[in-house]
């Protein structure tokens, strides 16, 4: 199957600092990816570019088909996002937020559409609620439908679970499942939660100091550090990046499976 | 250019405005204060002169045009700053709504606000000061086109100033829009500015639409010339602030400076 994200030499820099590092990385349709890394190794960079928020230095991307930064608008009416730190617009209900981000994908008189993501999400219960009075978790998962409506190949989510409460965390989890079992959506993923990735991924890729230092499956990546899971795995990363202050000498780069 | 995705953005501040009451202050109580304060001091001043230039009508006609230009020019700049207040810059960004198609959707907005503004400035300034601006002639129609044109090309200045140095820039909104005011004349011929200030002033676009009003309420037919001279350096202000703006949306990419309102 073709890519939904083809990203080659992808290279970021913010004054002195490497974000990203001559970054290549493919996203196959359908697939369940995650990219973990420790914090400032350059995944919110590296997501942000691939969305076409943020212009990289240098390298090429294509998203499901479309380069960017020319075709960026074609590309991201086939691609949602959900970040789990971000609030929905103030002063809107939800299904007022619903119905113009719906605008925003170009969708025309969308209440229909609107109101079968209500149901799919069960938030009936939300709908004519103001978005500031959500709770954490509803916000998150209102913001997964928010980003779903257009129905995308490819779904992203920066830490969708953060500060949520392990049951709630749960649930958002399962609708992410759902979702692409239901629709065959491709979800790529950042979270600091191993268990997390490893429930809902069949694919990591670790980066730090914006290369990538592992990818394959969190079983895959485990035994490449020789560590017994996804977590201990990482926390050697987290160690090595720290005391290397780069990942040449890290084990275990590109493992190259799920390409 | 996608009319689905501007109507879109146009919903989205109609609901903002309709459910914050203080956001009808600058459509309504603003302008209103504006035309007690202006209509007062103008017919004060006329008790003592019989000039009409300094008379309510005067001041009344300069302060309609202001807020014509001014709503223009908020309507874009704080539409912008609505989406970085409430941070919802990034997930208006990793939508495919494009930068022009934003812009568009809230100047178009900008107009629906500016017609609200003006039917309060008009029933206002008949029934305090008797003063109906289209008593002056159609001649006022082109010299509002040109003022809403410079409210949106100060508006692109604005927001390239924030979108480069964040929410520290924002009083620029404010601040330019008080600076324009004073040195275009809006109530008084602009050579009675200082001297040091007359050069600046006769470079503005909104001086000269200022001065062909001031020519239409002397009673005189609308001046082509100075008109003309407007339009042109209405033309070459807005090409420069739409490039200004469009270079600093690159680089606010480029720095990823997104991440301030995230």
């Amino acid at each position: 199957m073709d890519p939904v994200v083809v990203a080659r030499s992808l290279t970021k820099r913010f004054r002195a600092k490497v974000a990203v590092d001559a970054l290549d990385l493919d996203v196959a349709r359908a697939g369940r990816v995650g990219l973990l890394g420790p914090n400032g190794a350059g995944k919110t960079t590296t997501l942000l570019m691939l969305l076409g928020v943020i212009t990289p230095d240098a390298g090429t991307i294509d998203l499901v088909g479309h380069r960017l930064p020319r075709h960026r608008s074609r590309a991201l009416g086939r691609v949602g996002f959900v970040a789990g730190y971000l609030p929905l617009p103030e002063n809107l209900k939800v299904r007022e937020a619903l119905s113009i981000f719906a605008g925003f994908y170009g969708l025309r008189r969308p209440d229909r559409i609107i109101d079968a993501a209500i149901d799919r999400f069960g938030i009936g219960h939300l709908a004519d609620q103001q978005s500031r009075e959500l709770s954490s978790g509803q916000r998150t998962l209102v913001s997964i439908v928010k980003s779903t409506l257009h129905e995308p190949e490819l779904l992203v989510l920066d830490e969708p679970t953060a500060s949520l409460d392990p049951d709630v965390a749960g649930r958002v989890r399962q609708t992410m499942l759902d979702l692409h079992r239901e629709s065959g959506t491709t979800l790529l993923v950042t979270s600091h939660n191993m268990r997390e990735v490893e429930a809902l991924c069949e694919r990591v890729v670790i980066l730090s100091h914006g290369r990538i230092a592992a990818d394959g499956t969190p079983a895959e990546v485990a035994a490449a550090f020789d560590t017994d899971d996804l977590e201990a795995a990482f926390l050697e990363v987290a160690s090595q990046s720290r005391r290397h202050g780069g990942a040449d000498d890290l084990p275990g780069e590109h493992f190259g499976v799920h390409r | 250019m996608n009319t689905t995705r501007i109507a879109a953005v146009m919903r989205r501040h109609w609901i903002v405005l309709r459910r914050a009451p203080h956001r009808w202050f600058e459509i309504s109580f603003w302008p209103v204060m504006d035309v007690v304060l202006w209509g007062s001091v103008g017919a004060f001043v006329a008790q003592d002169s019989p000039d009409a230039r300094a008379g309510a009508p005067f001041l009344l006609a300069g302060l309609v045009m202001f807020w014509t230009f001014t709503q223009a020019q908020f309507a874009i700049s704080l539409g912008v700053n609505e989406e970085t207040w409430t941070r919802n810059i990034l997930n208006v960004m990793t939508t495919p709504l494009r930068e022009f198609e934003y812009v568009v959707g809230i100047a178009m907005f900008g107009l629906l606000k500016l017609v609200l503004c003006l039917v309060t400035l008009t029933v206002t300034t008949i029934a305090l000061f008797g003063f109906d601006l289209s008593s002056i002639g159609w001649g006022v129609i082109p010299i509002m086109a040109l003022l809403v044109v410079n409210g949106w090309a100060l508006a692109m200045l604005t927001v390239g100033l924030v979108l480069r140095f964040g929410q520290s820039a924002e009083i620029l909104i404010w601040g330019l829009n008080y600076a324009l005011l004073s040195f275009s004349g809006v109530f008084f011929p602009a050579d009675a500015l200082p001297d040091g200030i007359r050069p600046i002033a006769s470079i503005l676009p909104t001086t000269k639409a200022f001065s062909a009003l001031h020519t239409l309420l002397a009673g005189d037919p609308l001046p082509w010339d100075t008109l003309a001279a407007s339009l042109v350096g209405t033309v070459v202000f807005f090409a420069a602030t739409i490039s200004f703006a469009t270079w600093l949306l690159g680089l606010f990419r480029r720095r990823g400076f997104v991440t301030r309102y995230s």
